[in-house]
């Protein structure tokens, strides 16, 4: 093949990719089309206790976004149907229009905001990273030219590589593989969102006196719902159920059902509002 | 947006990609030179007088191609490594465990078509020849080595070649086990960017440009050592 032809097949996928992205924005009102096909397609991880996961008795996906996006379709009063996505595919589902929303453990971050528009804040998380007694680690800047483990295609590795540049990341489908590899001794580390870590160190029973979550946190994740962009009328909608779960003291119910003290997390407070969608960072 | 061949000529993610491409030429060649003299001894296994050994040949191609690559994958990685003394483990896991566990999955897989397609090659030489190696007095073995194994070959590479093919797109599904090969790379790239068409273009330029050469090799072979008349 020669080189004309091949740069002639770039054109034409990159022609192709270009009237995607064209007959995709001449469809302008999506809360429209939710109303007619009477449903909402929400994507969700299903394999993050506790803002979606798999319940092992009824198989449903259940947990604090799935209950936000419950929410959000009684309020447009449509059906909601939960679609389960790997973590690197989210925004692109997102934009191919195969999800009308994100209930992801998204974070909202100034990069992500040229691709997709975000909702309020629903959730704030620092990201940490948990590691074996045994390393010896303690510190982070004991991590540099270590090997540590993490899920393909969210903020984790690009936070890992800023707070200790010098580390060795190596990625999984999903956390929960990334977590197994940890327990393996795969690697020294696990990264990963702290409410998700927290949870993790939970599973582990009686063997989580071994390990140890380090206190310095990478990073702080504001996470939020994610919106095709420009699909204002989907956001305003969003925006208001979450004003009215604050409003309504829901949010604080939903925190407590999910995150509180009675959980396997076991947070004391909810330190952030349904307020803004204005991070930054 | 545009298509932006920059970030693919110079830069980070080049440096990314041009490491995950060398990565895959790299598992390719590891697999082939391991699961190629493991397919020809399946092979005579399958073939052998005794029966138990016949069994055996057979169970292993069975038992490895029916079973997804990717769960084979899974398997060496997360499952068999556990299987080992701790000290060993250790070792293992202290060294690039992803590499190796890839490895040892592609090798099965490779070697138990492989071992199929080297056998049909034996079959396909008329019997009389090891009928007449043996009345020279050769053992079974000699007779493979001497006589039917150099035909056999012969015959045998271009489904070889073609085997070699899948090879090389297969290393592609060692990224779920953390092996930063070429989709693993480019999917890194991806992420960071969210220029997907250019990483992916990348990739299949790749795939495809490798997989061609590949396809042209078997061709020159054919042409130079063409197939003897049986």
């Amino acid at each position: 093949m020669t080189l004309t032809t091949i740069r002639g097949l770039l054109r034409a996928a990159a022609f192709a990719a270009t009237t995607t992205l064209f007959a995709s924005a001449a469809h302008a009102d999506q809360l429209a089309d939710i109303k007619k096909k009477g449903e909402i397609v929400i994507g969700v991880l299903g394999t993050d206790e506790p803002n979606s996961f798999v319940d092992p008795k009824t198989r449903d996906v259940i947990g604090y976004e799935v209950d936000l996006g419950k929410a959000i379709a009684k309020k447009i009063g449509v059906k909601p149907v939960f679609k389960q996505l790997a973590v690197a595919a989210r925004i692109p589902e997102l934009q191919q229009g195969h999800v009308d929303l994100l209930a992801a453990s998204l974070t909202h971050n100034k990069e992500r905001e040229s691709q997709i528009d975000f909702s309020l804040t629903t959730f704030v998380t620092g990201q940490k990273v948990l590691v074996k007694k045994a390393s010896g680690i303690t510190q982070l800047p004991q991590l540099a030219g270590k090997k540590v483990l993490t899920v393909k295609g969210g903020t984790q590795e690009p936070n890992i590589r800023k707070a200790v540049p010098s580390v060795d990341v190596v990625t999984f489908e999903t956390t929960q593989q990334a977590f197994l590899a940890l327990q393996q001794g795969k690697g020294v580390g696990y990264v990963n969102d702290e409410a998700s870590l927290i949870d993790d160190f939970a599973k582990l029973g009686a063997a989580n006196k071994d390990y140890l979550i380090l206190p310095q946190s990478i990073s702080v994740e504001p996470l939020a719902l994610g919106i095709k962009k420009g699909e204002s009328a989907l956001k305003a909608v969003v925006d208001d159920t979450l004003r009215e779960l604050e409003a309504g003291g829901e949010a604080d119910k939903l925190f407590v059902k999910w995150y509180g003290p009675a959980t396997k997390l076991k947070f004391e407070k909810r330190e952030f509002k349904f307020v803004s969608d204005k991070v930054d960072g | 947006m545009s298509f932006d061949a920059s970030l693919l000529l110079a830069g980070p993610y080049h440096t990314m990609l041009l490491a995950g491409l060398v990565l895959t030429l790299q598992l390719t060649a590891a697999t082939l030179v391991l699961a190629l003299p493991l397919a020809i001894g399946v092979a005579l296994l399958r073939l052998a007088p005794a029966a138990p050994l016949r069994w055996a040949g057979a169970g292993f191609v069975e038992a490895i191609r029916n079973v997804p690559l990717l769960a084979h994958m899974l398997f060496w990685y997360f499952g068999a490594p556990e299987l080992l003394p701790d000290a060993l483990k250790e070792r293992l896991y202290a060294g690039n465990i992803e590499a190796i566990s890839a490895v040892c999955a592609l090798t099965l897989y490779t070697a138990a078509f492989m071992a199929e397609d080297v056998r049909s090659g034996i079959r396909a030489i008329p019997s009389v020849q090891m009928e007449a190696g043996r009345a020279l007095g050769l053992g079974f073995l000699a007779t493979m080595r001497l006589v039917i194994l150099p035909q056999a070959l012969r015959v045998t590479v271009p489904p070889l070649i073609s085997q070699t093919l899948n090879l090389w797109k297969n290393t592609s599904i060692a990224t779920v086990i953390g092996v930063a090969e070429l989709m693993y790379q480019a999917a890194k790239v991806e992420s960071a960017t969210f220029r997907s068409v250019e990483a992916f273009a990348f990739a299949t330029a790749s795939y495809l440009s490798v997989s061609l050469a590949i396809t042209a090799a078997a061709a020159l072979y054919h042409r130079r050592f063409p197939v003897r008349t049986l």
